[in-house]
């Protein structure tokens, strides 16, 4: 099964990534059948197993499973095993859902496949096809359209409410700091590895820090099966919705019960696939990227102007830190920032952006990518000399271009080589301020005030939630 | 209950026949004689432990034999085999260390306690064998509360 | 087997519990040691006798199982299975627990200094090894942690001049770690023990590592420069020299290179002490080490640890599951 992902994601052999701490604990739930009489168990050279009963009887046992919730909501190790992940959320499982869609007959209502690309996983498919990242935004969008999905989206676009909100949080917890001690450091909430870890170790010390706002991916999902669905009037569930990321851990945040639409039995985001499935599926169909035909974007939800996409200023990780310093410092004192200036501490993940007046230090930001930075902002916070206003926090080293899904260098190149390009495909695509992107307005005004505010808020902010250590003396690890 | 019930790997295991109790020799009897410590000894120590899932004890479930037992009291060594009811059997670690806690806790220190799956009995064997081997690990699991309680379990005499 | 090995103290160290580990500050006028009473003790020389100075009771809620003392002697770091490292301050007699390290997710199994007083590195058995900096305000932040092992990692080493570390697992196998491009990265991992490898030790010069596992032997390992035509590189190249097989009984848990004479002394579970010298007339690349002493009841039960005096030819401690520790003098004969 791991074969899938070989070459391109291979979780174990990162770098600083969260890695799983240990083997799986989880208790597996077992529809028990009622047993006659004495029997065997044998294990045939396949590794099935078979119960004997006495009179020679033989009958295959089932393999219990674990479900990628189960996963989440256990204490037992950082991220999930690949091999659920496999199951749940692959290239695989959009080829099937694709077949079934050709297969159904003209009486059977299709689903409606849509696909939202991350600007991380353009660069990156961008630097191997040596294109630049708007025409393999183009290519992508044939290449999808002719495997028979019907919308290729942008998650640039979602980012765009994601910064707002941010911006917008941001500034009421500055507002309340002084009689909420856990106001600040707004701690970023798109990195879903950084999440998942801060919910499994520290809890609910940690938590009230991170920012509410839903991730870019989230966003999409709220627009495609809330905002999209609702326009073109079909129902959430007949809508397939698939996300390419740079990340393996953003399948882990679509699995979330906070994104699942009880309603509807449906995720908002139904399958995540990376950079790196979306160049095997490429492989699978014997296409190169540069032979394929571009096709116009999807513009209905895309960073665009003209045929050309856009994206935001900052950092390759979405850009928070900026679009909230630059925000703020103009809201709250009234200053314009131009560039802004890094100072980079401990090592290159570890940055800092501070605005000053006169000798006083007005706000304080940092970047913390990577495990061993993100170790010492929680040790910084817990002994209470964070100085920080607002840390946009990724758990990957380098940040979302440096996924754990993205494309591994060929041949010569070095990972810092390739890195490099990414970053310079990633940052020649024209920056757009997200407050004066009119569509997104226009669709806070339309859509968010039409559903009413408490709506909103669901659709565009999320919770988290501190998970238990297990206490189960049978399945503990030692 | 219902919970740990239905978790139980090996719903319907064999049982079998507890041994007698042991006939006391001459010289056992005599005090003044400083009788070595035999294999029947070890046996009677850890027969009547708990399966850490089944009301049964560890000899009526087979786990433990006489013959595994292995003494050699000039040397001041112990070496027992155990045999999990399953090959797959997640409990394996769990009931070694309840053996080996057993062992520690009853012999003199000049000991050595060697406790290993009866081999070719389970999937995991050499993983199992060796994390009972490592004295730290066992050191550092019994200081963990709910484990200590679960092997304390184990280890209770339970009512005729 | 010509030199002796004489028995100069022994101390009732951590009562009714394991001695997991003793060390030596630089001067060697004191001596630290943990164990499974949650406290370090430090003894010091009283006339001819040592004697308990301190105790270092309220760092840890669970087992201290090492301890190391920084190169100026005046900071001692304690790791312990309560995922925590602790660093104390020596004021005069007195030692005050300056920070506690938290991160690893659960027990910490050694701490090591590296020879600057700059960093410190520790390792878990949550598998990870820890590289953390200390600045002047005794500030410690995180600089890597190195994911390399499968397993357990059970010790730590630095090199003796260089910044370089090396690890030992319940995976069978020592890592050796450089810091490149701002990042720690593992530059080697030395494969040939077939069981948990409990402790290393590097000779004086830091040409060679020693390494001693629960496969009954001791490795010694040596590097090979990139003038040996063996590696490309990208990778640094330690290779097998010698294996000292058939002497050990049991686990070995510690291993310790003497600076001052260069002798080898193992600690096992077997609960002997022996002694080791390096034959100076077989050829560099092939070294054969010879026992020389040999104490079979060293303790009453497993050995956990040596360490050579830093400045006293000969002089070592030991320490025991039975919860003791001896201070022993070897004397080879030349």
């Amino acid at each position: 099964m791991a074969s899938h992902f070989s070459g391109v994601l291979q979780l174990t052999d990162l770098d600083d990534f969260i890695t799983p701490s240990q083997e799986c604990v989880k208790p597996v739930k077992v529809d028990k059948k009622q047993g006659r009489s004495v029997a065997k168990i044998q294990i045939e050279d396949d590794g099935s197993y078979f119960q004997v009963n006495q009179d020679g009887q033989r009958q295959k046992l089932e393999k219990a499973k674990i479900t990628l919730n189960d996963c989440l909501a256990c204490s037992g190790c950082i991220t999930s095993a690949e091999s659920i992940l496999i199951t749940q959320q692959s290239h695989e499982e959009l080829y099937r859902v694709l077949r079934l869609n050709q297969q159904s007959s003209g009486g059977e209502q299709k689903v409606v496949v849509v696909v939202s690309v991350s600007p991380q996983s353009r660069a990156s498919l961008a630097a191997r096809y040596g294109l630049s990242s708007s025409e393999t935004a183009r290519r992508l969008t044939a290449f999808f359209k002719n495997l028979g999905v019907q919308y290729v989206f942008d998650t640039g676009f979602s980012r765009t409410f994601s910064l707002l909100e941010s911006q917008r949080e941001f500034l009421e917890r500055f507002a309340r700091k002084e009689e909420d001690k856990k106001a600040l450091p707004m701690l970023a909430s798109a990195c879903p590895g950084w999440i998942c870890y801060a919910e499994k170790t520290h809890g609910d010390f940690i938590l009230p820090y991170i920012s509410s706002t839903r991730s870019p991916q989230q966003m999409m999902g709220s627009l495609v099966k809330n905002f999209f669905a609702r326009q073109q009037g079909v129902e959430p569930q007949k809508i397939y919705h698939v996300t390419v990321m740079p990340c393996y851990d953003k399948k882990l945040e679509a699995s979330r019960p906070d994104f699942y639409l009880n309603e509807f039995e449906t995720r908002e985001v139904d399958c995540v696939i990376t950079s790196g499935e979306v160049l095997k599926m490429l492989e699978e169909e014997g296409v190169s990227l540069n032979d394929v035909e571009p096709a116009p974007l999807d513009t209905m939800f895309s960073s665009v102007c003209g045929e050309e996409l856009l994206c935001h200023a900052g950092s390759g990780s979405g850009g928070y830190l900026h679009h909230v310093y630059t925000h703020a410092a103009k809201q709250l004192f009234g200053m314009e920032v131009g560039e802004l200036t890094y100072k980079t501490l401990k090592n290159k993940d570890f940055q800092e952006v501070t605005l000053e007046k006169d000798g006083t230090v007005l706000l304080r930001f940092a970047a913390t990518y990577g495990f061993r930075n993100i170790q010492n902002l929680v040790q910084k916070l817990k002994r209470g000399k964070s100085p920080y206003h607002f840390v946009e926090v990724m758990a990957c080293p380098s940040g979302c271009l440096n996924g754990g899904g993205q494309l591994k260098p060929v041949t010569e190149l070095s990972n810092k080589d390739l890195l490099q390009q990414v970053e310079d495909l990633y940052r020649a695509e024209q920056p757009s301020a997200p407050e004066e992107d009119t569509r997104v307005a226009e669709l806070y005004h339309t859509w968010l005030e039409s559903v009413g505010a408490e709506s909103a808020r669901q659709l565009l902010h999320t919770q988290y939630h501190a998970v238990e250590k297990s206490t189960n003396g049978l399945t503990i690890k030692w | 209950m219902t919970a740990a019930a239905a978790r139980l790997e090996n719903a319907n295991p064999l049982i079998f026949q507890r041994a007698g109790e042991r006939a006391l020799t001459a010289v056992e009897e005599d005090e003044t004689v400083a009788d070595p410590i035999d294999d029947r000894e070890i046996f009677d120590l850890i027969r009547s432990i708990n399966d850490p899932e089944h009301p049964l004890s560890l000899e009526e479930l087979n786990v433990v034999e006489q013959v595994r037992v292995n003494v050699d009291d000039q040397e001041s060594t112990v070496s027992v085999e155990f045999t999990p009811t399953i090959p797959h059997c997640s409990m394996a670690t769990l009931i070694g260390l309840s053996i080996k806690v057993k062992l520690l806790r009853s012999l003199p220190d000049r000991f050595k306690i060697d406790v290993h799956i009866t081999p070719g009995t389970h999937a995991s064997e050499d993983a199992v064998n060796k994390q009972l081997a490592d004295k730290e690990r066992v050191a550092a699991a019994l200081e963990n509360s709910q484990l200590l309680e679960v092997v304390n379990q184990c280890l209770s005499t339970k009512p005729v | 087997m010509k030199d002796t090995v004489e028995l100069v103290q022994r101390l009732s160290a951590h009562p009714d519990s394991r001695c997991w580990y003793v060390a030596w500050n630089p001067k060697g006028s004191l001596l630290a040691s943990c164990g499974g009473d949650r406290a370090v003790r430090i003894w010091g020389k009283e006339g001819d006798s040592w004697e308990c100075k301190s105790v270092l009771s309220d760092g840890h809620q669970r087992t201290v199982r090492k301890v190391a003392w920084s190169p100026c002697g005046n900071y001692l770091a304690s790791a312990s299975f309560d995922a925590t490292t602790c660093i104390w301050k020596k004021k005069n007699d007195d030692f005050e627990c300056l920070t506690v390290l938290e991160g690893h997710e659960n027990e910490v199994k050694c701490v090591a200094w590296a020879p600057s007083g700059n960093m410190l590195a520790t390792c878990s058995r949550d598998k990870s090894v820890w590289i953390w900096e200390v600045d002047e305000e005794d500030e410690y932040e995180c600089v890597s942690v190195v994911n390399s092992h499968t397993q357990d990692v059970k010790h730590v080493v630095w090199h003796p001049t260089q910044e370089l570390l090396a690890s030992a697992s319940y995976d069978n196998k020592v890592c050796i770690y450089k810091e490149e491009d701002d990042d720690w990265e593992c530059r080697a991992t030395l494969e040939g023990h077939t069981s948990t490898v409990w402790s290393l030790s590097f000779d004086p010069e830091g040409h060679r590592l020693a390494s001693c596992s629960d496969d009954r032997t001791v490795k010694i390992w040596k590097e090979c420069t990139p003038g040996d035509g063996e590696g490309d590189g990208s990778t640094d190249t330690w290779k097998c020299a010698c294996t000292l097989s058939g002497f050990h009984s049991r686990t070995v848990y510690d291993v310790a290179w003497d600076r001052l004479t260069g002798a080898l002394a193992t600690a096992c579970g077997d609960d002997g002490i022996r002694v080791f010298k390096e034959d100076p007339a077989a050829d560099p690349e092939q070294p054969v080490f010879n026992l020389t002493a040999h104490v079979p009841k060293a303790h009453s039960q497993d050995v956990n640890c040596v360490a050579w005096h830093p400045q006293e030819v000969g002089v070592m401690a030991t320490c025991s599951d039975n919860g003791e520790i001896a201070i022993w003098k070897y004397e080879s004969e030349v």
